[in-house]
């Protein structure tokens, strides 16, 4: 039997200096994004300079773990690391600080409307990784 | 200073597979008829810019074809920002000749992608991390049907399209294929055949989508004097247009902006009508660049033939078939026509060049004075609207 799939592709960014803390904060379920020293600005994803002022003076904010679905599809051909069908969400992220796209977990297409809340679930995938996912349940922190 | 420019000559190859040739050889066909549609000699070309053909060779191709053709441009430039390419080839050429640095140039571009396989491995991995990182990356598998048909999905709920519109604009360019000897797919189909193929990321479908492909295109660019001294019918560049709107791909650091209308197509095409005096209504043929069917609807309604939805009533109507209100891919869209990457642009500008010349046999839109070609590079975000004319 073939082994099996990974089901992601391992984010390039992982062991860089400006985006480390963001994904070992999801090793411990928090959301962390980027706040700005310089101008109050808070962004995501994390970058090695403000977007706004340009400041390198950074810290860590958390936020909520959670979203509203801004469009989703399914994917029935992807590259070959995935099992198809999946679900794909992007959501916005509380207090307009940014999106992402991510595998919608534990759901039917039919349950699926643009607009509605959905949590961040923390998800280990590796040893030393762990990965948001998509759930649709308000169950804040999930597991 | 300031000359206006014309596209004097067009050459292509059809879209399609060729295993057997190299970049330069399909390059080379489409260049010389070009040239001799131009009444050109090679000798005579002073500029050569062209758009990257996949192969790793650092813009160092255009080195290898004036070798191989024994060609001695006085300028020459590989560009690239994405699937732009073609028309900022263009921009360059226009401009190098506006001037007076040269009278004339080719423009070309020329991959073997549907062969070579390049954007197999596009997107994400060590080797090409085009997605953001923290926000897309881990679940951006490779290609980018997935966030395109996340862009369809929230049209479709702001507007109210169903996946039958999406289908009618595929059928439409299907229709116009039929009757373009560079289109790839030529065979007739319908809303159900769309409907019925193959979910490749819902709501796009097999027939919903470009087909990324084996193509060469050439343009010749000329200044006025030399334009009208050897040309008939010259065609002008009345205007360029461009805008770039910062997103990676799909918009991740601003939860308000858009994914189903898109400020760079609205800008670039202001732009462009501004510099050429018109209106968007004045325009007679349009190409536009949409690699998914759900994109034919969004990029007509940003240039600003319709309101936001308006396709919706406009594919119904048949608004945007040759006889219509506005034609839009008289020669089958990329979606049609097939999609050789940054080619594509070339590709466009030949189908525009020749309606305004009158020489689009079938597909002909009766007494077109006015064309537009829009090209884009990102998923929407570097949007380029040309204005040509024929008069």
């Amino acid at each position: 039997m073939a082994d099996p799939k990974p089901n992601f592709l391992r984010p390039t960014n992982v062991d860089s200096p400006c985006s480390r803390e963001f994904w070992q904060g999801l090793r411990t379920r928090q959301f962390l994004v980027r706040e700005c020293r310089g101008c109050d600005s808070v962004f995501f994803p994390p970058r090695s300079l403000c977007p706004h002022c340009m400041s390198d003076d950074l810290g860590w904010r958390e936020i909520r773990g959670s979203g509203t679905l801004h469009s989703w599809t399914e994917v029935r051909l992807a590259s070959p690391e995935f099992d198809t069908p999946f679900l794909l969400g992007l959501i916005d992220l509380p207090d307009g600080c940014g999106r992402l796209v991510a595998k919608v977990v534990d759901a039917e297409v039919g349950q699926l409307k643009i607009g509605m809340p959905v949590s961040i679930r923390y998800v280990d995938v590796d040893e030393d990784l762990t990965l948001y996912c998509i759930a649709v349940e308000q169950d804040g922190v999930g597991e | 200073m300031n000359t206006r420019v014309a596209i004097i000559g067009c050459g292509a190859v059809r879209v399609g597979k060729y295993p057997e040739k190299t970049e330069i050889e399909l390059a080379l066909e489409a260049i010389r008829q070009a040239l001799n549609e131009a009444g050109i000699p090679k000798d005579r070309i002073g500029g050569l810019f062209t758009t990257p053909d996949l192969r790793g060779n650092i813009g160092l191709q255009t080195n290898q074809l004036c070798e191989y053709m024994r060609m001695t441009p006085k300028l020459m430039a590989e560009v690239c920002c994405g699937a732009i390419a073609g028309g900022l080839a263009v921009r360059q050429a226009m401009n190098e000749i506006r001037l007076g640095n040269i009278r004339t140039a080719v423009c070309y571009g020329a991959v073997r992608e549907a062969s070579i396989g390049w954007f197999k491995e596009f997107g994400s991995g060590e080797g090409s991390p085009m997605f953001e990182p923290s926000a897309l990356q881990p679940y951006g598998s490779r290609g980018v049907i997935w966030a395109y048909a996340l862009s369809a999905r929230r049209y479709m709920e702001e507007t109210g399209a169903t996946e039958e519109h999406l289908a009618m604009a595929s059928v439409r360019n299907r229709r116009n294929a039929v009757d373009n000897p560079l289109a790839a797919f030529r065979t007739s189909i319908t809303v159900e055949d769309v409907l019925d193929s193959q979910v490749l990321c819902s709501p796009i479908k097999l027939l919903d989508s470009s087909a990324s492909l084996d193509g060469a295109a050439a343009v010749v660019l000329a200044s006025e004097e030399v334009a009208e001294d050897i040309c008939k019918k010259p065609v002008y560049i009345a205007s360029l247009g461009q805008y770039h709107d910062n997103s990676c791909f799909m918009p991740t650091d601003d939860a308000d902006k858009s994914i189903s209308s898109f400020v760079s197509t609205r800008r670039a095409a202001e732009e462009a009508f501004e510099n050429a005096g018109i209106r968007p209504e004045e325009v007679d043929v349009a190409e536009i660049y949409a690699p998914f069917s759900s994109h034919e609807l969004i990029i007509p309604e940003d240039i600003g033939w319709f309101e936001k939805g308006g396709m919706i009533r406009a594919l119904e109507r048949g608004e945007t078939e040759v006889g219509g209100r506005i034609p839009i891919n008289t020669d089958g869209g990329l979606l049609s026509r097939g999609h050789p990457w940054a080619v594509t642009p070339f590709y466009e500008m030949i189908t525009v060049v020749k309606q305004l010349r009158g020489e689009s046999g079938e597909s002909q839109v009766p007494e077109a004075r006015v064309g537009l070609v829009h090209c884009e590079g990102g998923m929407l975000n570097n949007g380029l609207v040309m204005i040509l004319r024929g008069d």
